[in-house]
Parts: C-alpha cells; structure tokens; sequence
C-alpha cells in the first residue's frame, strides 16, 4: 500500500478511534443549540414578577392606570409582532404554522415578566414614612410566605409640576426590570397628558404610537424581481454561516495536524517515519489523514444540522438545501475549503516539526492566529458590504480568500473576482506546500528552537 | 567479500560546524561492524547521511548499490538513538505499521509480531499499549519494529543506552542473530565493551573524523600492555621500572596510588614486577593487562570516550 496512504490512515485512526474525539465533535452542535437556547431558556423562566402599585396622594390619582394599561399594550404588541412573524414564515415558505405558534413565539420573547397585583390593605393602611416602609419591607423579605410576598412595590408620585414620578421597592436590588417598565410607562404617561393638554386626543396618541407602518424590500436581484423575501436574504446567512463553518473547520483540522507533528517531534518518531517515507510522503499522508477526520467532523455536523433543520424547522429545511444545492454554495464551500485547508494544514504541518511543546509553537503562532481573527471580522462586515473596496480587497488576499469570499458568495461577485481569488488562492497554497515541505523535512531533525529565523532558515535550506 | 556501505571522502558541514570530515570506510555483507566514538564525534550525522536523511557536504556513499539511502530504504533497518513510538498504538500494532511502511503487507506484520515479541518475552504486552511498557520493553519492541521487514542492511544508532545488564545481553543475542540470518550490521555506541564482543569490524571516529579502521585485533594492537600497580608508590618510581615506557596514575587516595604502567615494545611485565619488588617498592596489588579496546581508543584518539565531546567543547570555552 502507498506510504502516504498508510500514514493517513493512521493518522486518522489515532483521532477517530478515540471517545474524546467522537465527544468534541458532538459538542459544537450541542453548545450551538444550548447557546441559543439558553437566553431564551433564562427569559421563559424566570419568574414574573408580582408587583403593588400604589398612588401617593391625590395628584397620582390614574398613574397607576396608566402602568397598567402600559403593561397591556405591551403584551398586545408583542402577541402583534409573533403573530406577523408567523405570517412571514408562512408566506415565505408556504407552510400553515401550527395553531400555537404565534402564542410558542410570544412565550420565546419572554414578554415583561411583570403582574400586578392588588396593593395589600396593610401597606395603604400604614402611615406614611417610616410605618410604611416598614410594611414594604416586610412584604419584600424572603422570609414572607410566598402567597403574601411581593417582588415590588411602586409608589407613583407626581412633582410640583405635576410631572410623574415613582420610588421603586424591590426584593432583590440587582433587578431593574419593574425600574425600566415603570420609567417607560410613566413616560408614555406624561407624553399623553402633555399632548392631551394642548389639546389633542388621547386616541389619537394612542393610535399614532401604535402605528406601526408597513415597509416592504424591493430589488431586481430578487428571486421574483420585485419584492424581496426571506428567501432572498437566506444565501447571505448562509454564506456567513458557511464562512464562519469553513473558518472553524480549517482552523480545527490545521490545530490537530500542528499536535499530531508536535507529538511524533517530541516522541522521537519523526526520525523513524523519515527513515521509511520521505518527508514529502509523511506531510502528504499527515494533511490527508487529518483532512479525512475534518471531513468527518463536517460530515457529522452537516447530518446533525439537516436532520435539527427537518425535524425542527421543516418550512426553511427546502430553501437551505436549494441554496446550498442549486445555488451552487456547496461546490464553492468544498472547492475554498480544499485551498484553505491545504494552506494552513500545512504551514501549521511545518511549525509542528521544529517543536516538541505547544510552548514552542507559541513563537509563530501567536501571529498567525492574530492574523487569523481578521477575516472573522471581515465576514460580518461583507454581509452588509459585501462590495466594498476593502472587502474585495481582503477577499482577494490568499489567506483571507476561502473565508471572505465565502461571505461575499451570495452577492454574486463578478466572475473575473471569483475565478482569480480562486486561482490565487490554489497558487499560493502550492507555493505554501512547496515552502512548508521544505521547512518540515528541515525541522524534522533539527534540534534548533522554533524562530521566525529558523523557519526562514529551514525554508532556504530545505533540511539538507 | 563485497561492501554493503562504502564511505568515500564523505563531510558534512553545519553552517560554520564541521560535524564529519573526508571520512571513508566500507563494511562487508553480513558483518558486524561497530561505529565508535565519543557522543558529538559526529556518528548520528553520519548515520543520518548514509539514510539520505540528511545529505552529504562533500564524498559520496554507496549503500546495497545505491548511491542514495533513500532508494534502497526499504531494504534498511533503522533504530534512532531517541526513541520514541506511538504511545496509545499496542506493539503488534506499532511494529506492523512500521513493517507496512517497508512494505510488508499489514497482516504479514502482525504475525511476525507477534512471533517477534513472544521470542524477546514480551508475548504479555502484545496487546498493552506502548505507553504502558517500561522503557526496556519499549526499546524491544521499537528494535522489532525496526526488522520486522527482515532488512538487509541494519542500523542502530547507541542501540545499548539505557538498557540495564540483562537487557543489554539480550540485544547483543539479537545483533548477532541478525548478522546469522545475513544482514549487515552497523551500530554506533560509545560503550567500547559491546564492540569488543560483537564486532567483526570497527571504525573509529573522533571529532568527526576516522582515527582506525579494522578488527578489534588489530584495534587493541595499536595500544600497549601495560602494568597496574596500587600501593603507595610514586609515579617516578614506577617509571624508572625496567621496560615501563610511561605512567598514568589513575587515582590517588591518601598517598596510595593505582598507577598503569605501560609496557614499551618487548618490556616484560615480570622483569618490572620483579624489580619493584626487589626496589622496595610499596606494590600492595598488582595485575598485567592486555589492552582493550577502550585503551585502543584513548591511545588512537587522546580522548576517554566515555567523556562527552560537547561537554568538553562547552568546558573549553
């Protein structure tokens, strides 16, 4: 059997045939969903709050009608957006929501977690001062019965002006949430009252802030020519998302190759494998061996992605496969992904060989990996600007190619950009195999510290 | 008899360093032929260019009738002077692997190691994985990796550092097994006594370049008899004895002295012992010794082999 290939083998079997690997795989996906989930976990439960309002003299008279009517309108809106949500979704996608979905997306924002409640006679029954905030007190303690205990009292005030105002008492004095609604209501309040001094409607305030006014997207590089929908915007998400895929990937799989070196160095097996393959075989057998554990790391992922898209969002799991299918997404992602790869696996190949600690490494890849956050950076902004000089720019720039590029995709970016970045980017990553098949057959055996001037050394030498 | 390896004029040079100088010598098929020398006299870069891991500054190598070590490799047998195997891969595992990267077919290499490592005694670690085994063991089994493909030519680089006695003994069975079945056998090391047993042949070399080249014989025949004498004696004294041609005074505890007399050609040891004690010398212990073949060195080179070159390098500046 070919030497490359019996070394990719092994390669891969050291990573594949190991629990950890299997368990770090799962946990992207896994950490993807429970980072997702989790905010919106924290929001549906926390508790909703129950809170007393009370009117402090007669100028707050119907402050605390306003609270509550505040408190309504903002249910009423948001049920209003949830509802609209799902009316998208379905004209998007053509697929009727289930009957609770609007009232699943409501409960998904979390709402303002705050119920009022009845003022207890005690505190309205106390003096106030001193009586009454020792009332408040007590209501707020942990040590109150649950049936009696209150998160909040709301005293509801007005100035001299006749401005409202509040003093808010809470239980716990990190939580702001009744301080901000309280705030807002009151404010709207007073934009009420003030309007409605100079004499316009109350109606006619509520209607006008209500208004919500419908704005609709149009483009001719629209699917339909015209109006633009979801479907139209979902290749620049997943051109991001592909991006960021495509970054993790190679960066992953360039990692495991500089450790695989990095052991056989300080385990004294490099020597022994360059006794039986040249170095030109072990690299290639090394870069190919992990290549196949990153294709089975996509491959797991991709199967755990489209079978989550199926099984949870069955009405968008038709327009990501067309886009990745038809749209030709895929054939780019697996032609950058082989050029990214083959760039960094093989410098990251040939750091590993002039060291024998991840200490070692430290020296060059501190740089790398800083240059490394700059497509990061740049894939969010070409999602916007996807034309922008400097994006084009950096997309053009080898090492930035299979990442930039990739965002760029969806705008369509002339073909002269896509075809050139593209050939650049297999020339380079030639003269990087070239470059570091050099500096790896050099490392092997040397037993010099890793330097920036090492490694040019190595280059120039070639290990002879 | 034909040459397995011939060195013509070979050199190499590291930036300023000369690690290896015109250095020439050839071994025959099936022989043993040990390369000595003190750590940092340029062995390892040698062995690396007779591999074609490394390539040569100057001269030329033949290897099998090949002028590159890395055409006929797989006929080769390589064990490094560090060594090191994959620590979560089993022995069977390990040595097949190798064995296939020789181009022995995967399955042909588990069963010679198998069979392999049940000979060495290590039939019970067959299925441990390597980081299990003691460092002993795991030499064994990396010297098995390296001739499980049954190569023709075998080099071992200090294959005996870091063996204790009985694993030492071993491995000079297997060398000797090795050279039995046919192949040519050269191994570095700078401990003269395993030479002195297993060598058909020796090379010599200090400071990179070759200081002799031939039989343990004729290694040991370049240097003198000489006469161990301990008892409180000075070294003039001893050196006035008849047919002593120099003194070397080996250790002085208290005023009694080990003292090594060397015989000049023809001096006879009785005639000196009898004139030290006719003398009135203080001899307390005495013994008439041939020379080794680490005395051969030290007379051939000037230098105790068992002082590391580099560490005197270091010292001197």
């Amino acid at each position: 059997m070919n030497r490359t290939f019996l070394i990719a083998l092994r390669e891969y079997a050291a990573y594949a045939k190991t629990v950890g690997f299997w368990l770090s795989l799962l946990a992207f996906p896994l950490f993807a969903v429970l980072g997702g989930a989790v905010p919106i976990l924290i929001r549906t439960s926390e508790p909703i709050r129950a809170v007393a309002v009370v009117e402090e003299g007669p100028a707050a008279v119907g402050l605390a009608g306003a609270v509550s009517d505040a408190l309504r309108r903002e249910a009423d809106r948001r049920a209003e957006r949830a509802r609209e949500a799902a009316e998208k979704a379905q004209a998007a996608t053509g697929v009727a929501p289930a009957p609770n979905a609007a009232q699943g997306a409501l409960s998904s924002l979390g709402g303002t977690r705050i119920r009022i409640v009845p003022t207890p006679a005690e505190i309205t029954a106390a003096a106030p001062g001193e009586a009454q905030t020792a009332v408040v007190r007590r209501l707020l303690d942990e040590e109150t019965p649950r049936d009696q205990r209150l998160d909040a009292v709301v005293f509801l005030t007005r100035d001299a002006e006749g401005r409202p105002g509040a003093r808010v008492w809470t239980a716990r004095a990190t939580d702001d949430t009744v301080e901000d609604f309280v705030r807002d209501a009151l404010r709207a309040a007073n934009r009420r009252s003030v309007f409605e001094a100079a004499g316009i409607d109350g109606a006619v305030v509520e209607a006008t802030e209500s208004f919500r006014p419908k704005v609709t997207a149009f483009s001719p590089k629209s699917a339909s020519g015209g109006e633009v929908s979801f479907r139209d915007r979902l290749p620049q998400v997943i051109g991001l998302a592909a991006g960021f895929l495509l970054w993790s990937l190679i960066i992953t799989g360039a990692s495991i190759l500089l450790n695989s070196v990095m052991e056989e160095k300080s385990n004294k097996i490099l020597e022994v494998l360059l006794s039986s393959a040249s170095a030109t075989e072990i690299l290639a057998g090394k870069v190919l061996g992990v290549a196949l554990l990153t294709l089975t790391v996509l491959a797991a992922w991709g199967s755990i992605g489209a079978a989550g898209m199926i099984g949870f969002l069955p009405q968008y799991a038709g327009d990501v496969g067309d886009v990745l299918l038809n749209g030709g997404m895929l054939a780019w992602f697996a032609a950058f992904m082989v050029g990214g790869y083959m760039m960094y696996a093989v410098l990251f190949a040939a750091i590993g060989a002039f060291c024998e600690t991840p200490r070692d490494a430290q020296t060059l890849m501190g740089p790398i990996m800083m240059v490394l956050v700059i497509p990061l950076i740049t894939m969010q902004m070409a999602l916007r600007t996807p034309d922008a000089p400097a994006i084009q720019i950096m997309s053009m720039i080898p090492f930035f190619t299979p990442f930039v590029m990739m965002a760029r995709l969806p705008s369509e970016p002339p073909m002269i950009e896509l075809i050139g970045s593209i050939v650049g980017m297999f020339v380079f990553a030639l003269f990087m195999v070239w470059v570091a098949g050099r500096a790896f057959r050099a490392g092997a055996l040397s037993d010099v510290k890793l330097s920036w001037k090492a490694f040019g050394a190595a280059i120039r030498g070639g290990g002879t | 008899m034909a040459a397995a390896l011939t060195l013509e004029g070979v050199g190499k040079r590291y930036g300023e360093f000369q690690a290896v100088k015109d250095l020439s010598f050839q071994v025959e098929k099936g022989t043993i032929c040990g390369f000595l020398g003190p750590n940092g006299a340029g062995k390892t870069s040698t062995i690396r260019m007779i591999l074609g891991l490394q390539g040569v500054t100057s001269g030329r190598i033949g290897i099998l009738g090949a002028d590159d070590g890395r055409k006929v490799r797989d006929r080769i047998g390589f064990l490094p002077e560090e060594r090191g195997l994959y620590k979560k891969m089993t022995p069977v595992d390990a040595i097949a692997f190798f064995g296939s990267l020789k181009g022995l077919p995967i399955g042909e290499g588990r069963r010679r190691a198998r069979e392999m490592l049940d000979a060495q005694g290590l039939g019970a670690s067959k299925k441990k994985k390597m980081k299990e085994l003691s460092k002993g063991m795991a030499q064994k089994v990396q010297l098995i990796a390296s001739v499980v493909h049954r190569p023709e030519f075998v080099i071992l680089d200090e294959p005996f550092s870091g063996l204790d006695p009985v694993n030492q003994q071993g491995l000079e069975a297997v060398i000797r097994g090795l050279a039995a079945d046919g192949a040519t056998v050269l191994f570095s090391t700078h401990v003269m006594q395993h030479a002195e047993r297993l060598c058909d042949k020796v090379v010599l070399l200090a400071r990179g370049q070759k200081a002799f080249e031939g039989t343990v014989t004729e290694a040991r025949a370049t240097s003198r008899r000489f006469l161990e004498l301990e008892g409180a004696i000075d070294a003039a004294q001893a050196a006035a004895l008849p047919g002593v041609t120099g003194v070397e005074i080996v250790s002085d505890i208290d005023g009694v002295r080990v003292l090594k007399a060397a015989l000049g050609q023809g001096g006879k040891g009785q005639e000196a012992l009898k004139a030290a004690f006719l003398g009135g010398l203080d001899v307390r212990r005495f013994e008439l010794r041939e020379p080794s073949l680490h005395d051969a060195f030290i007379s051939l080179t000037g230098d105790n082999p068992d002082v590391d070159q580099s560490v005197k390098a270091e010292a001197a500046r």
